[in-house]
């Protein structure tokens, strides 16, 4: 079979021979495998590489990122911001913050953090990878205003392939809420493969929410591993509706006493889009604890995906851990595929999952209408009312009104 | 303002109504009774719009045929239905839910629209008149609701949305005593001259409350006996045996 993509690492401009060396190792290793597909268990529900190929006559790494234009920011909450453009850094602003407290810098690939996992993409990006940004946060220091990532694409972009990679520190006792808003007005078909690094030292406290502004029909990847050690918390809030295809594969390990993290999504998902979350928290110390729940409503051919597998290390006493993924089907071609999967070597835990789907319940429609209120309308409120449970959880009071506002104007004409 | 002209209905090829006929004017109050299985909540499913009843016969409101309106049209109208099993419906806001359907009504009919402030007023009136706390509606749609606290919320959405016909299906079941008295009460002070009352029972109990102008007794699908105040208590001494 013909490739539909040719990458290169010499695209890359200004790699010492050593990086070259390894990034070729690591492009060979993918060539060998090529995009996933459903042999590969992480990819048990979706084809790739069909998908792919269906969409690109020939993907490359070689695109020139336009000159950053003015970018609208958002007016509705007081926030710091980066500006990501093509996956590069192009600006910062922290007003509201003691810069001196904040580390903002490119990502340094010599210092690479290596992406063990399994996954053919991930060698893609460690072969292809540059831009991207490292923040690191000093100890002690509690953000007073959410710092929004903005992640726009140029353009002039399409049938290419971005890689980068972020990391994220937060030092002992820091605090912070990142929004990754996705904005982009290209009507481009791109790919865009991502790795974000968390570290979360001792004590300190993660919101990490990911948005998008408009439909696409980008498809995305991202990975993302976090280390949390002692008395850590990192809450994740997926809320990433409207683009063609986007993966979010999470580690998150859970390697100190008391560290907490949860997964809460709640997409709602048209035409034929296609989202997919696979995670893996790994419990390696006692006393931990971890919360999933996953919200998705489908309408029209859209799909959604959930992978969960929850790992307890035989040490790991007293892990509590629970997941949940609910689907909420509109239209007899939308599917919902879940794979809940426990790993437990310790005898003294709780861990609980659990999956469901359904149709929407015509008795509450008639319920509404009864009242007066337009069919249209009914099944928007029974939306809403289904992704609200995620919604509530959201932080912030400005930053959730800007959130729920803009998914509630994603679930629009059910 | 509602005529009811031999109505039939099925479900499932299964027929439930069978030739009903029944005329409702503005100011009366009507009684329906009837052992299990009658019919009764059927007629109150129908006359709402519910799906999936195969209708014929004619049922006109204020002249208009129903069966062409839609639920929601029915309720622009002035239709009411207080549910006997009202729906929880989780994440929805009782307050919400409350503002958007009297908003509904009001834009469906040319009115403006309640801001939050005057709505409130309004609620925050009809739910003391009730006895309703406030903090209540702030909860989720019936959610976690006792079944008392269901039934005084489908009255206190009778009294926030007005209308011209009132359907309470078994409305009195699942009710103390007290809570009986409150949502008679309730019914009682909305009652007049211009508005017409439905009320679905198996108990006498309810019409001690609320006094009928007509009581009719539905067995298999039909009307089968009307009468005064008085067919009430006479149904209470001796069963529905001697109609049926």
């Amino acid at each position: 079979m013909k490739n539909f993509y040719d990458f290169k690492v010499d695209n890359i401009i200004g790699l010492s021979s050593e990086e070259k060396e390894f990034r070729n190792k690591e492009l060979d290793l993918f060539d060998k495998n090529g995009f996933p597909n459903k042999r590969d268990e992480a990819w048990k529900f979706t084809d790739l590489n069909t998908i792919l190929s269906k969409n690109f006559s020939n993907i490359t790494n070689d695109y020139i990122s336009l000159k950053e234009k003015k970018f609208e920011l958002i007016k509705e909450f007081d926030h710091n911001y980066l500006i990501v453009l093509d996956g590069k850094l192009v600006s910062n602003e922290f007003k509201f913050e003691d810069k001196n407290k904040v580390s903002i810098k490119e990502y340094d690939y010599k210092k690479q953090i290596s992406v063990s996992n399994q996954n053919s993409l991930n060698l893609l990006n460690n072969a292809l990878a540059s831009g991207g940004y490292s923040v690191e946060i000093s100890k002690n220091y509690k953000f007073k205003k959410p710092l929004v990532v903005y992640n726009h694409f140029s353009e002039s972009i399409k049938e290419q392939i971005i890689n980068y990679k972020n990391s994220l520190i937060l030092n002992e006792n820091s605090e912070l809420t990142i929004l990754n808003y996705t904005d982009i007005n290209s009507k481009n078909n791109f790919f865009v493969n991502s790795f974000d690094y968390l570290k979360l030292k001792k004590d300190s406290n993660l919101k990490n929410i990911f948005i998008n502004n408009n439909r696409c029909s980008c498809y995305f990847h991202n990975y993302l591993k976090s280390d949390l050690e002692q008395n850590t918390n990192l809450d994740n809030y997926i809320l990433s509706t409207g683009l063609k295809f986007n993966k979010m594969d999470i580690d998150i390990n859970l390697n100190e006493e008391y560290a907490k993290s949860s997964i809460f999504s709640a997409l709602s998902l048209t035409s034929e889009e296609h989202q997919e979350i696979k995670s893996c928290i790994n419990h390696n110390f006692k006393n931990c604890q971890s919360y999933q729940k996953i919200k998705n409503v489908l309408n029209d051919q859209s799909r959604g995906v959930y992978q969960g597998k929850i790992f307890v290390k035989q040490d790991a006493q007293k892990t509590d851990a629970y997941q949940l993924s609910k689907a909420l089907l509109l239209n007899d071609n939308a599917e919902f595929d879940a794979k809940p999967e426990l790993e437990i070597y310790a005898d003294d835990v709780k861990c609980s999952h659990g999956s469901t789907s359904g149709s929407i319940d015509l008795d509450s429609i008639h319920y509404l209408k009864s009242r007066g209120i337009p069919e249209k309308k009914a099944y928007q409120m029974l939306i809403n009312g289904f992704l609200s449970e995620i919604l509530e959880k959201l932080p912030e009071d400005n930053l959730k009104k800007f959130l729920i506002e803009k998914i509630g104007r994603q679930i629009n004409g059910y | 303002m509602l005529n009811i002209k031999n109505l039939e209905a099925k479900v499932d090829n299964k027929h439930i109504l069978n030739g009903l006929n029944l005329d409702i004017k503005p100011g009366e109050v009507h009684a329906i009774m009837g052992p299990n299985g009658s019919g009764k909540s059927t007629l109150a499913n129908v006359l709402s719009g519910k799906n999936g009843y195969e209708i014929k016969g004619e049922i006109k409101y204020n002249g208009e045929n129903l069966s062409e309106l839609s639920t929601e049209e029915r309720a622009q109208k002035g239709i009411f239905l207080a549910f006997q099993y009202p729906l929880e419906i989780p994440g929805v806001n009782t307050n919400v839910f409350l503002r958007t359907s009297l908003n509904s009504l009001r834009k469906a009919r040319g009115e403006k629209e309640l801001d939050t402030l005057s709505f409130l007023k309004i609620v925050k009136e009809k739910s003391s008149e009730l006895g309703i706390d406030e903090k209540f509606l702030s909860r989720q749609l019936n959610v976690g609701f006792s079944g008392g606290e269901k039934k005084k919320n489908e009255i206190l959405q009778m009294k926030i949305l007005q209308p011209k016909l009132s359907i309470l299906d078994e409305t009195d079941s699942g009710l103390d005593i007290d809570a009986l008295r409150i949502v008679a009460d309730g019914v009682n002070s909305y009652k007049n001259k211009e508005n017409a009352f439905l009320i679905i029972t198996h108990y006498q109990r309810l019409l001690d409350y609320i006094k009928p102008d007509f009581i009719h007794v539905l067995s298999k699908g039909k009307i089968v006996k009307t009468g005064n105040a008085e067919l009430g208590f006479e149904l209470e001494k001796t069963g529905y045996a001697n109609f049926i």
